[in-house]
């Protein structure tokens, strides 16, 4: 009696390995750019995130200096360990580790093994071990010591540095509050306003009614950018100019057409007698409304509010052009856009923990809310 | 570090409460510095509590640096300064201006896009009196006033930007210990350079990083390569004419010059990753090459802002170091520079703007950001011990220098040109294109717009 | 004063305006214009009823009017003038457009993400919702196959950069070429191809609300209608492709024409993965390149995206028209 994939064991077992790749192909991106977001930008463009728990062989320099160097027998030593250089101490934090090989010059960081004694350019031997430890023999003293390379297997490392300079870059809080700012009202208002509205085209009877549904459903196609000049100047010529008032009314116009055909076709499905028997009783459109259609209309508020939420939360064309630049007003993705991206642009860590702080509200709310919005988009688009 | 410590802690207390005063990155007093001149400049100006909004393109460290130049402006008069940077401050500043709202002050970085607000009557003039004190006291101090003097609303020209902070570029950079292991020496002349190129290659190594990568301005470092072959290949007359169109842009001159940029990202093997990868490189991620070991590759194209994208704690001199890009022994033009900079424009006039331009005009104003990072000035009166490295000071020499000084023909160029089709353009040359198509297009893009 | 509380009092002001609006103008209508006692009680109670609908539908048709409705007529109206807006051109500003190429390209792209988007998005999305239907787990996958849908274009954008990227060390798909012995490409920069590379982005992100909805539907439809088919013989891909598709036909439509209109508005993939470069323009994002600088240009273009989507338009409110009868 069951469909597709009950009937054999064969055939669940190609609908499970099917699903699992699909799933794996839609996390692949995410999940590389999450391990991404921990791991530093010299990292990240030295080995693939797919490697990142694994230890790599990385090349390494260190500069030796000169004045540690001490005589011996009329030849001047210089001893000492490559891992003890500080600047390295981020890679090799207990100055220990294995090398494989070295060498004296950039282009070739392995040109000998560990323990082979090798010429200097500048004249002299050098000698590196595999613990690190070198011995370098020159005739006379050095003014400048010599350069040592070497390949050496590192650890995987991971940081919350770029958590750190995302989350508590200067005025990110800031921008936090102005994105609550502007995301819950030009949430809220639109829902309100289409509600009362979709109530009016459902079920009150008025001349012109059937025009205006095929209004807002012949709106619902406007591409927004058409309206971002008109409604700038008009703003301004209105004396809203830039503020949180236009940008709630920007968002609120451009959300409407979709909260009134949803609302609408919700409250249509909704039974007729509890309407009518609640008018017998004597009560007014107005009660009506607030008592019995806004409850039973919730999965489909939900739903839209979903959507409405997640739009303008990740909104930057509209906060751009609606909200002045200053920090007084940037929201969270202007701020990560125009501040963080612009001087850290090549910045890959950075970046990818910058995308990940901006979608973790959106996910909270949308993983809360997943319910409704099923039930409440149903009601829009099955017949 | 230090430097951004203190930014920190000033942005802290700035947010924290607008009156207190910021704290100084230089304590008033310390040797070297024109302390004179601040000190007659707060004597003279009092804003006590009045506003101050400056909008500009810089953000991360460089709106740091800035924010640090402004306490200092904000301790001799009692200004309440805010800056607020941003990367895309060429829309939004348009967008300010249509809705009313521009700042005091804005810092373009192109002189093309003020001419526009200019021309649209959104720029308050700075007076005659400011563009003499540019002639007598900026290096060629008329060539900065005429580069900051645009047509207003009547079609009257009038001096509206005040250049503050400028960049050379025509700079090559590399890793002297890389060059010294691999026995090459700097090259004299652009021959040398070519034959340095192909030296390097046939050791085995790539010699360019080139990087044209930068979200929707991609593209833009080719045509800092192709102004730089033009003031290499021809007069500074015919630069002049190119910028204004007066010389098209397909004409064989042009041409001649993108094809010379060609001969460095399209000769095989030349450019890290070849052409393709030039091509989408993040202009920020390319210099990384030069740091790697091995080095994939040993020499990069930059102008002097460059160094703030190099790797955490690169030292000057021993990491990396420049040279200058070299002139053609054959054309027998000089030593022409190719240089940016960017100016300060009133957007919305109030006193305190006004002083802050009077600011600038004191050498203190100049020197605590020379003793910062990534600052060039024209300043004839600034001291010049107080760079910060001597990288700065030797580029502050390359510019003084300079027989020919040439500003950055795509930031005079018309927006839809010299921040659009130039761009593109120099994409598709890069990627598959020929340079005269390529020239081609771009004129009729220039012609469509009149 | 502290920004959250001025934060607060301004979701307050905005949120409590509008509840007010409809609160107070409905009392207003009842109590003092037209009350519903003394002599005229039936009368006024009429009356108030005759005004109400346009008391709940005013805010609603306002904010339509001037954000929608006004811009579609004023935007056509600038895009008859120059760039500075003070000289009228008639319909210059096309002319210009359609000679030229970089503007042909992107009609052309526009048309293949039309065409290619909305149909990959919906056949996905009817895929997993049928795989998941009965699958223990398929809750779980599915909402991570809706996760997307929660990231913004910008964010999708940037890891797809690590997905794409030429150097193998960085971009999973070159780094597989680089082991398999090909050799690395910049999917971005194959002519034509790249289009899909970023189409299938938005594929990405849109297949999650195809299947939310998709499987709704799958579940909606009566059990009778399946046993009876599977009684009668028919295998499972008969009973896939003969029952349930033709049984919810309608959603599917739905879903497709959503996913069109969005299509037609999203600009951010593009400009943030290629700037439009390499033949990859679409028409939002070529309007991007002319906004703010030559606000005739712009309009004109906002306009042509209009003349696009005008077919899905009158289709929907046709439907729209139906539906009602």
């Amino acid at each position: 009696m069951d469909n597709i994939a009950g009937q054999n064991q064969g055939s669940k077992l190609a609908v499970n390995i099917t699903v699992i790749i699909l799933v794996l192909l839609w996390l692949l991106p995410t999940i590389g750019l999450f391990v991404s977001s921990f791991r530093d930008r010299d990292q990240i463009s030295n080995s693939g995130w797919w490697q990142a728990p694994l230890a790599v062989d990385l090349n390494f320099r260190t500069r030796v200096a000169a004045d540690g160097a001490r005589e011996e027998n009329g030849t001047f030593v210089l001893e000492g360990n490559v891992f003890a250089d500080p600047a390295l101490a981020s890679n090799f934090p207990d100055a220990t580790g294995t090398i494989a090989a070295y060498g004296t010059r950039a282009v070739a960081p392995g040109e000998f093994a560990a323990g082979e004694v090798s010429e200097l350019r500048a004249g002299g031997t050098v000698v590196v071990n595999s613990d690190g430890s070198y011995r370098i023999e020159t005739a006379e003293a050095l003014d400048r010591g010599p350069t040592l390379y070497f390949e050496a297997r590192t650890p995987p490392k991971f940081t919350l540095a770029n958590y750190r300079t995302v989350l508590f870059a200067d005025g990110m809080d800031r921008a936090f509050i102005n994105t609550l700012t502007v995301t819950i009202p030009a949430t809220i208002i639109p829902i309100l306003i289409a509600a009362f509205a979709a109530y009016a085209l459902a079920w009150m009877d008025f001349p012109g009614r059937g025009l205006l549904i095929a209004a807002v459903v012949g709106l619902l196609v406007v591409p927004l950018q058409l309206a971002l000049v008109p409604l700038l100047s008009l703003h301004t010529n209105i004396g809203i100019g830039q503020s949180f008032l236009g940008i709630w009314l920007a968002h609120t116009g451009f959300g409407l057409p979709l909260a009134v055909y949803l609302l609408r076709n919700y409250m249509v499905g909704l039974p007729r007698d509890i309407i009518e028997s609640a008018k017998v009783d004597g009560a007014t459109d107005f009660q009506i409304f607030v008592r019995i259609i806004l409850p039973l209309s919730f999965p489909a508020l939900a739903s839209f509010a979903i959507f409405q939420f997640l739009w303008t939360w990740n909104d930057l064309l509209v906060a751009k052009v609606f909200l002045p630049s200053g920090a007084e007003s940037q929201v969270m993705t202007v701020k990560i856009a125009d501040d963080l991206l612009g001087s850290r642009g090549g910045d890959w860590g950075i970046l990818a923990t910058a995308a990940f702080v901006s979608i973790a509200v959106p996910l909270v709310v949308f993983f809360t809310m997943q319910r409704y919005l099923v039930r409440g988009l149903l009601a829009g688009s099955v017949k | 570090m230090k430097s951004r410590l203190y930014a920190g802690v000033a942005t802290l207390a700035l947010m924290a409460s607008a009156a207190h005063a910021q704290d100084l990155i230089i304590e008033p007093g310390t040797e070297g510095f024109n302390w004179d001149s601040f000190e007659a400049f707060a004597a003279e100006h009092d804003f006590t509590g009045e506003a101050l909004t400056i909008t500009g393109p810089w953000t991360g460290a460089d709106g740091q640096m800035v924010n640090n130049m402004l306490a200092f402006f904000a301790e001799a008069t009692g200004a309440d300064v805010r800056y607020s940077g941003s990367d895309s401050f060429e829309q939004d500043i348009v967008i300010a201006i249509q809705a009313n709202s521009a700042p005091n002050l804005a810092v373009f970085p192109q002189p093309g896009l003020a001419a526009d607000m200019a021309a649209r009557g959104a720029l308050a003039p700075l007076g005659q009196e400011t563009a003499d004190w540019m002639v007598e006291n900026y290096a060629a101090g008329q060539s900065w006033v005429d580069l900051g003097s645009f047509e207003n609303a009547d079609d009257e020209a009038e001096m509206f930007g005040f250049f503050y902070k400028v960049d050379v570029k025509s700079l090559v950079w590399y890793s002297p210990e890389q060059f010294d292991e691999m026995g090459y020496d700097i090259p004299e002349t652009l021959e040398d350079l070519k034959a340095l190129s192909a030296q390097i290659v046939e050791d085995g190594g790539t010699p360019w990083c080139i990087g044209l990568g930068s979200g929707a301005a991609t593209g833009w470092p080719a045509t800092d390569w192709v102004e730089d072959m033009m003031l290499r290949l021809h007069a500074p007359e015919v630069y002049d004419q190119w910028v204004t169109n007066e010389l098209p842009f397909n004409s064989p001159e042009v041409i001649e010059a993108i094809e010379a940029y060609g001969e460095f990202v399209r000769t095989d093997g030349w450019a890290q990753g070849g052409p393709e990868a030039a091509a989408t490189t993040d202009f920020r991620d390319s210099p990384a090459g030069l740091f790697q070991i091995p080095p994939s590759c040993y020499m990069h194209k930059q102008a002097s802002f460059i160094p703030t994208f190099f790797p955490d704690g690169s030292e000057f001199g021993a990491d990396y170091d420049f040279f200058y890009f070299p002139s053609s022994s054959e054309a027998d033009l000089g030593d022409p520079v190719l240089g940016a900079g960017t100016l300060f424009a009133i957007t919305s006039d109030s006193p305190a703007a006004r002083g802050l331009i009077e600011f600038f005009k004191t050498p203190i104003a100049h020197e605590v950001w020379m003793a910062q990072s990534g600052f060039l000035t024209p300043h004839s009166g600034v001291n010049l011990d107080v760079f910060s490295s001597d990288a700065l000071r030797a580029m502050n020499e390359i510019l003084l220098a300079a027989t020919t000084f040439r500003f950055d023909a795509s930031d005079l160029m018309p927006g839809e040109i010299g921040a659009g089709a130039f761009w593109t353009g120099m994409v598709d040359y890069t990627t598959q294109g020929n340079a005269e198509s390529v020239a081609n297009m771009i004129q009729e893009r220039w012609d469509a717009m009149r | 004063m502290s920004p959250v509380f001025q934060g607060i009092l301004t979701i307050i002001i905005g949120v409590g305006g509008c509840v007010g609006y409809f609160y107070f103008s409905n009392m207003l209508l009842d109590k003092v214009i037209f009350p519903a006692r003394g002599p005229n009680t039936g009368r006024n109670i009429n009356r108030a009823n005759q005004v109400r609908p346009w008391l709940f539908l005013f805010p609603a048709m306002f904010a339509l009017g001037l954000y929608l409705a006004y811009p579609v007529v004023g935007s056509f109206w600038r895009s008859l003038f120059d760039r500075s807006g003070a000289n009228f051109i008639g319909l210059g500003n096309y002319v210009d457009l359609f000679s030229e190429g970089t503007f042909r390209t992107a009609v052309m792209n526009n048309l293949l993400w039309v065409l290619f988007v909305p149909a990959m998005a919906t056949f996905l999305g009817l895929l997993v919702a049928q795989l998941t239907d009965r699958l223990s787990w398929g809750n779980i996958a599915k909402s991570l196959i809706f996760m997307p849908m929660a990231i913004s274009f910008v964010g999708a954008s940037l890891i797809w950069k690590f997905v794409y990227s030429a150097n193998p060390d960085i971009g999973i798909i070159n780094s597989i070429r680089d082991a398999m012995g090909l050799a690395v490409l910049d999917p971005l920069q194959v002519r034509f191809w790249n289009n899909f590379f970023l189409m299938f982005i938005l594929v990405w992100i849109q297949t999650g609300f195809a299947m939310v909805i998709l499987s709704a539907a799958l579940r909606g439809i009566p059990e009778e209608t399946i046993e009876a088919a599977i009684i009668d013989g028919a295998n499972a891909f008969q009973v896939f492709f003969k029952i349930k598709v033709p049984q919810i036909m309608g959603t599917i439509v739905v879903v497709w024409t959503t996913i069109t209109i969005l299509v037609l508005k999203v600009f951010d993939i593009v400009y943030t993965m290629t700037g439009g470069n390499f033949g990859t323009h679409i028409l939002p994002s070529y309007m991007m390149t002319y906004m703010f600088r030559d606000d005739g240009r712009a309009t004109a273009v906002a306009f042509v995206i209009m003349l696009l989507v005008l077919p899905v338009m009158i289709w929907n409110i046709r439907q729209a028209r139906n539906e009602m009868r």
